[in-house]
């Protein structure tokens, strides 16, 4: 285990060293040294906001794929927190999904609680559900962590099946009626488009902040070499678990939304493996560790599969067997990550004056 | 003691299904063994087996128990190739990719399953597998009982294979240490395709034995897979007498969990069990030392 401790948060979003900045001048010329100070990133997210607000105005009659799209986007970000920063992949985070629609679905149906109370309370459960498994595998080295997330994704799929009469078992749960914040009606697809699309702005401004900071460090530390991390004083199993939780906390919050637009929940799609197996392969394909990585990967996956639905019916996964294994082989950073890899490497040719 | 007819009856029928989960396990734990990858497509070598006796029963008529003469040979190309191809290019690649890769086997395998035999069930019926052979009270269908003989005789001869021959001897170095065996003149290369290429005939195995018991449908091989990794995880990562105990261990557990507490958490009593294992003892029931940060 030789690490180097030394070698910097390249792969950070983190600001690239201050630039002697000028005395702040005009508006006009103050928006470079902001842009170099690490401004860039909140500029790609009001993009970002901008082409979902473009989405709503183009294309009214595909909302549900929008809506799609951005859940998607925006689970892959939160399962980027951990699988991408922090390196410990998952393949179980369809269990937060679940988890999060059957929390609204339950609490709704059952004890009539209002909307936002739930999604707080599947929030919390999901933080609890990752802090106990993180507790159980983190402190082991090797692969048990990647084994145990299907597994309890799986234990969850059996207890939503079986537990019939919280859950509605195989034919699941109706949500009838909600309560109205400020007078939206959440069942109104209009709403959810931009409910999900403030989730996905949510998301990538938490991976922005998290990742800017102290903890951030801490995580592409601990992802690096453990044991480097370890001798600069890092718990290196309560930075994973830190992250995972927060990780889990946000892909509950999506699945609450996801609870919602489907407003008919079943076991079959939520905690399936699939659901985990495309959460994490859109992150990968898009680029682990990257800002914009998930959004790129979920917007191209979603797009080739509703370019190739008539050619593959239900075989869609085809495509993302196909193009994790491409990119495994070809493009081991995915696609922002390469990108990224390249605009370094000529910034620094250039600056090396070559 | 009339409870005990039907414990045996559990217990002989958690053996006989162990058996079977043991020689995927057998495979699984091989792999990781001596190449340090976890198979995510383990499950789906499973599922191509079933649906090649399927094809060879319905189109030449031929008994499930002689395609298994195809079958093994067939699983040892494609596994060898398999190897050849794409993992192999990672050899050094950290684990995180190999897995990532065999994921993508597994669902471009499940996914050409479902384009070529479409969701809907198939099964192969054997009028001599149905009868049932009554021991000592307890009731054996025969179809489990060459399913227990075969995969007792496949993983009799695999000992063979590891423990008696030169091959073995190679095969149990470069699980011992790569660059070690390297050294003393065995092309690891070659052995970690034939390695793979066994894997997958044994996953072929259990899965053209699985076939006259149980409907294939294309996405079957996800549950076998994670299956497998309960049988390696508790019997230890790496190790092949493990698996088997492991394999027997979860057969058992399922079928007594099944009769006696609730037969809809069939699938999950190996699942807690899996969990168990790793808050208490995570090298396994019978493995050795596991690394902790």
């Amino acid at each position: 285990m030789t690490g180097s401790p030394d070698r910097g948060p390249d792969a950070g979003a983190g600001p690239p060293p201050a630039a002697p900045s000028a005395a702040p001048g005009p508006a006009s010329r103050a928006l470079t040294p902001w842009l170099e100070r690490g401004g860039a990133p909140w500029l790609g997210l009001a993009g970002v906001a901008a082409a979902g607000a473009a989405w709503y105005v183009v294309f009214p009659s595909s909302l549900s794929l929008g809506i799609g799209l951005l859940l998607l986007a925006g689970w892959a970000s939160a399962w980027d927190l951990l699988g991408g920063w922090t390196g410990q992949t998952s393949l179980g985070h369809a269990a937060f999904v679940g988890l999060g629609a059957y929390v609204v679905g339950v609490t709704a149906t059952k004890y009539g609680l209002a909307p936002w109370w739930s999604v707080l309370l599947a929030m919390a459960l999901a933080a609890v559900l990752a802090f106990l498994w993180g507790r159980i595998t983190f402190g082991l080295r090797g692969s048990y962590f990647v084994l145990s997330s299907i597994a309890v994704a799986e234990i969850l799929r059996l207890i939503a099946i079986n537990e019939r009469k919280l859950t509605g078992g195989a034919i699941g749960l109706f949500i009838f009626d909600l309560d109205r914040p400020f007078g939206l009606d959440l069942f109104s697809r209009h709403t959810e488009f931009w409910l999900a699309l403030g989730y996905l702005l949510l998301v990538l401004a938490t991976t922005l902040l998290v990742t800017r900071g102290k903890l951030g460090y801490q995580m592409r530390a601990v992802r690096e070499d453990e044991a480097s991390a370890q001798a600069a004083g890092i718990n290196p199993v309560s930075v994973k678990s830190l992250a995972f939780m927060l990780s889990a906390a946000l892909t509950a919050l999506g699945g609450c939304i996801y609870g919602i637009f489907l407003s008919a929940l079943q076991p079959q799609p939520l905690f399936e493996l699939h659901l985990s197996v495309r959460i994490a392969l859109v992150a990968i394909i898009g680029g682990r560790g990257t800002l914009f990585g998930p959004l790129i990967g979920a917007a191209m996956l979603t797009l080739a599969g509703e370019l190739f639905r008539n050619a593959f019916a239900e075989a869609n996964l085809l495509i993302y067997g196909l193009l994790i294994v491409i990119v495994v082989l070809f493009v081991p950073r995915g696609l922002m990550g390469e990108l990224r890899r390249r605009a370094v490497r000529r910034r620094y040719a250039k600056s090396a004056g070559g | 003691m009339e409870w005990l007819a039907p414990f045996l009856q559990n217990l002989t029928g958690g053996l006989l299904i162990g058996g079977i989960y043991a020689l995927i396990g057998v495979g699984l734990s091989l792999i990781f063994g001596v190449m340090r990858i976890i198979n995510f497509a383990h499950g789906e070598f499973v599922a191509v087996g079933m649906y090649t006796a399927i094809v060879l029963f319905q189109r030449l008529g031929m008994d499930p128990y002689v395609a298994l003469l195809v079958a093994a040979p067939l699983g040892f190309v494609l596994g060898a190739a398999l190897q050849r191809v794409v993992l192999h290019r990672l050899i050094d690649a950290p684990a995180d990719s190999t897995l990532l890769a065999t994921l993508g086997l597994a669902l471009v395998l499940s996914n050409v399953l479902f384009l070529i035999f479409g969701a809907e069930p198939k099964s192969i019926y054997l009028p001599y597998a149905t009868a049932t052979v009554t021991l000592g009270g307890v009731r054996l269908p025969v179809a489990q009982l060459i399913a227990g003989a075969i995969t007792l005789v496949v993983i009799v001869g695999l000992w063979l294979i590891l423990t008696r021959t030169e091959v073995g001897r190679a095969v149990r170095a470069t699980a011992q240490n790569r660059l070690g065996a390297e050294l003393v003149g065995i092309d690891t290369p070659r052995i970690h395709a034939l390695v793979f290429g066994i894997g997958m005939a044994l996953a072929m195995c259990a899965g053209v034995i699985l076939a006259p018991l149980l409907f294939a449908v294309p996405t079957v091989g996800s549950s076998y897979t994670l299956k497998a990794f309960v049988v390696t995880v508790l019997g230890g990562l790496g190790s092949v007498p493990g698996a088997i105990g492991g394999g027997l261990l979860l057969g058992v557990v399922e079928f007594l969990g099944a009769s006696y507490l609730s037969s809809g958490y069939r699938d999950a009593y190996g699942l807690f069990a899996f969990l168990l294992i790793l808050l208490l003892r995570p090298e396994g029931l019978f493995g050795r030392t596991v690394k902790r940060v």
